[in-house]
């Protein structure tokens, strides 16, 4: 079929309309193009302001984002750089862009890490996390937690290395911080646990000590000193008094030593020492004595500040092979907060501090940590008890003190004791009382305690003074007795921890029964039925078990003699 | 899509639109409510108006040699005429659809 020709108005009617639809394409007023086979092309302006939209939604994310966002270009040259980038390195984008991540943020020992990582950008294991430090502008180093991925180029062959980091330098500190606070819990419960159970042995220990050295000495005086049996029974004595020493350091470390704190210079009680340390580190170990000035007072029995310098002495002794030195001082400290922070046990305030210090072999990490166990030495066998240190703590911890130990191998050591501030003036410290004979009396005495051993020591030992006896082995016992006895009764003495009713509510019963009784304690460790926390209440007399006939004869007397 | 109304009365002049538009893109958008605006406004009940989508079916461009959407033709009262973009020159609809253009005050 022939193809019939256009007319000129049609020709020009096109050729309007062709116009028209260019015009129209141009001014970008059409939104697709209609090709052949019905191909259609789409307005491509659309979709570059689509494209923009989407783009500018994503600029003002990476930019709004709190975490660090950064990319870097195939030669490792930033090309982006956000906001969080700006604020954690100091640096701006204008400073940054074209410049590479090692010469700007990563110091010299992590420059080979990251290049070897980075060695394959497409290496998976660079999206998992990873952290590398980075230096920012002020010299600061920041930890970052890193997730990486390579992206490639939309054309061409290169890529670029998207990376996104969280600052993690806070939650490290504080995770540190943690884990070092939860050590020094549980460094200080295990320290509580190991104290009840060495408390609890002492006590029945203190018991069975009683009767040992009370029927020695009742055995020596039946003696002639000549006798071959004589040294024996000396032999058992001082055998079960070295015990009672045992007993009486596994009861300070176990924080139940009964104790009679006073007001004291701390400088006066270590003075008035020092001639017996010297004796005991010997001739070859210097002793420096550094007394601090305007020493405050502080509150701790006599004999514990004795415990504690001889404990300490003795150690640093041990710490020196040969030639060395100890130094002792002294001085007011004021711990503050930030202190206490660092320092679970601290509490903030003023304490007088006593050091004692030795140029030994120090001490590793591992022996740090179990150096105020009890039964922990490092000595050889029988040369400690590795009581020792655990005494000290003990003590320090009864007057409410607090203990720090500073040691590396080959660099000596040095503990660091800081008492409480006394508000109360020092008092002199009593001159030691010398031995007296045994003295007697005709008094009527009532001896209380559910231990039979410990009874008949006490009534054989008090009967040969002269005194009249009593015995009851229960409260209830003696509160009979006393109901029925004819006569007067002048002293009770009791134990205080016993099954019916504790030492005190006795004394106070008998008291109402009797007015006037005096009263004597005696216990291998008090609870805190006449004593709290170990401290004794005022006017209280006691008598720590194990003890001698002697010592029982001095405290019995004393508490006759005590006024009413 | 294909929407059709069909209005038709006794009213002797009857227009007959066709308008190609590509789906609800931004210019076909505006030529669609530019025309349903003026047919309302102006030929109420004298009108039929058929919309083409030619993302749905582009034979019916091709049938009409229609190169770019949108597009509106009037088809009838002849002679056809074809008007190219979104049609945001109201002036120039109302002149091809033959009323008076100092009336558009829409």
């Amino acid at each position: 079929m022939k193809e019939q020709k256009p007319t000129y108005e049609e020709l020009e009617a096109r050729l309007a309309q062709a116009e028209e639809t260019l015009r129209a394409i141009r001014s970008g007023s059409i939104d697709a193009i209609v090709g052949d086979q019905g191909m259609l092309i789409m307005r491509a302006k659309a979709a570059e302001d689509a494209l923009r939209e989407t783009q500018k939604t994503l600029e003002a994310v990476v930019e709004t984002a709190p975490i660090l966002i950064v990319m870097t270009d195939s030669r490792g040259r930033i090309v982006l750089f956000n906001r969080a980038c700006e604020e954690l390195t100091g640096y701006s984008r204008q400073e940054v862009l074209g410049k590479t991540i090692p010469e700007l943020f990563l110091s010299p020992e992590w420059v080979p890490i990251v290049a070897e990582r980075f060695a394959d950008p497409f290496n998976p294991a660079l999206q998992e996390l990873h952290i590398n430090p980075w230096i920012t502008k002020t010299g600061e180093e920041r930890l970052i937690e890193w997730r990486c991925k390579a992206l490639p180029m939309p054309r061409g062959t290169g890529y670029f290395v998207l990376g996104t980091g969280l600052d993690i330098t806070e939650r490290k500190r504080a995770e540190e911080e943690r884990e070092k606070l939860e050590a020094q819990l549980r460094q200080a419960q295990k320290m509580e646990a190991v104290g009840r159970l060495a408390g609890g042995v002492a006590h029945d220990f203190n018991n069975m000590l009683t009767t040992i050295l009370g029927y020695a000495d009742l055995a020596l005086r039946e003696v002639s000193p000549e006798s071959p049996l004589h040294d024996d029974l000396l032999e058992i004595v001082k055998a079960a008094q070295r015990s009672a020493d045992l007993t009486r350091q596994l009861l300070a470390f176990a924080r139940r030593q009964t104790v009679n704190p006073i007001v004291l210079d701390l400088n006066d009680a270590v003075s008035g020492l020092l001639k017996m340390l010297r004796r005991l580190i010997g001739e070859d170990i210097d002793l420096i004595w550094m007394p601090g000035h305007d020493l405050w007072p502080v509150k701790i029995d006599p004999s514990q500040v004795d415990q504690l310098l001889a404990n300490l002495a003795v150690n640093a002794r041990d710490a020196i092979t040969g030639v060395g030195k100890i130094t002792i001082e002294t001085h007011n400290v004021v711990l503050d907060e930030a202190y206490c922070v660092d320092h679970v046990d601290f509490l903030p305030g003023e304490y007088v501090m006593l050091a004692v210090s030795d140029t030994g072999v120090g001490m590793s990490k591992e022996v740090l940590e179990h150096l105020f166990e009890p039964f922990f030495t490092t000595k050889e066998v029988g040369k400690g008890t590795g009581l020792g240190l655990a005494t000290v703590y003990g003590i320090v911890k009864q007057n409410d003190g607090f203990i720090n130990v500073y040691s590396e191998p080959g660099q000596g050591t040095t503990f660091k004791i800081y008492l409480p501030r006394s508000e109360a003036q020092s008092v002199e410290i009593p001159a030691e009382k010398t031995a007296e004979p045994l003295w007697g009396g005709r008094e009527t005495v009532l001896i209380v305690e559910d231990e039979k051993a410990i009874l008949d020591i006490g009534e054989r030992v008090l009967e040969g003074l002269g005194y009249t006896v009593l015995v009851a082995r229960s409260p209830n016992e003696a509160i009979r007795l006393a109901e029925e006895h004819v006569g007067d009764i002048h002293l009770l003495i009791t134990d205080v921890v016993m099954p019916e009713m504790n030492g005190r509510d006795l004394a106070e019963q008998l008291t109402s029964i009797r007015p006037g009784i005096k009263c004597l304690y005696m216990s291998g460790y008090t609870a805190n039925v006449i004593a709290q926390r170990g401290v004794l209440n005022e006017g209280v007399c006691f008598i720590q078990k194990p003890f001698s006939a002697m010592s029982l004869a001095v405290k019995v007397r004393e508490a006759l003699e005590q006024a009413s | 899509m294909t929407a059709q109304r069909d209005k038709e009365s006794d009213n002797p002049t009857c227009y007959h639109l066709r308008l190609f538009v590509a789906g609800d893109e931004p210019n076909s958008r505006q030529a669609k409510e530019t025309l349903n605006r003026l047919c309302e406004a102006y030929l109420k009940d004298h009108y039929t108006l058929e919309i083409v989508d030619v993302l749905e079916d582009y034979r019916a461009a091709l049938e009409n040699q229609i190169l770019v959407a949108p597009t509106l033709i009037i088809a009838a009262p002849p002679p056809p005429i074809t008007i190219i973009g979104s049609l945001s020159d109201t002036r120039r609809v109302l002149n091809a659809l033959g009323l008076p253009a100092s009336e558009e005050g829409l």
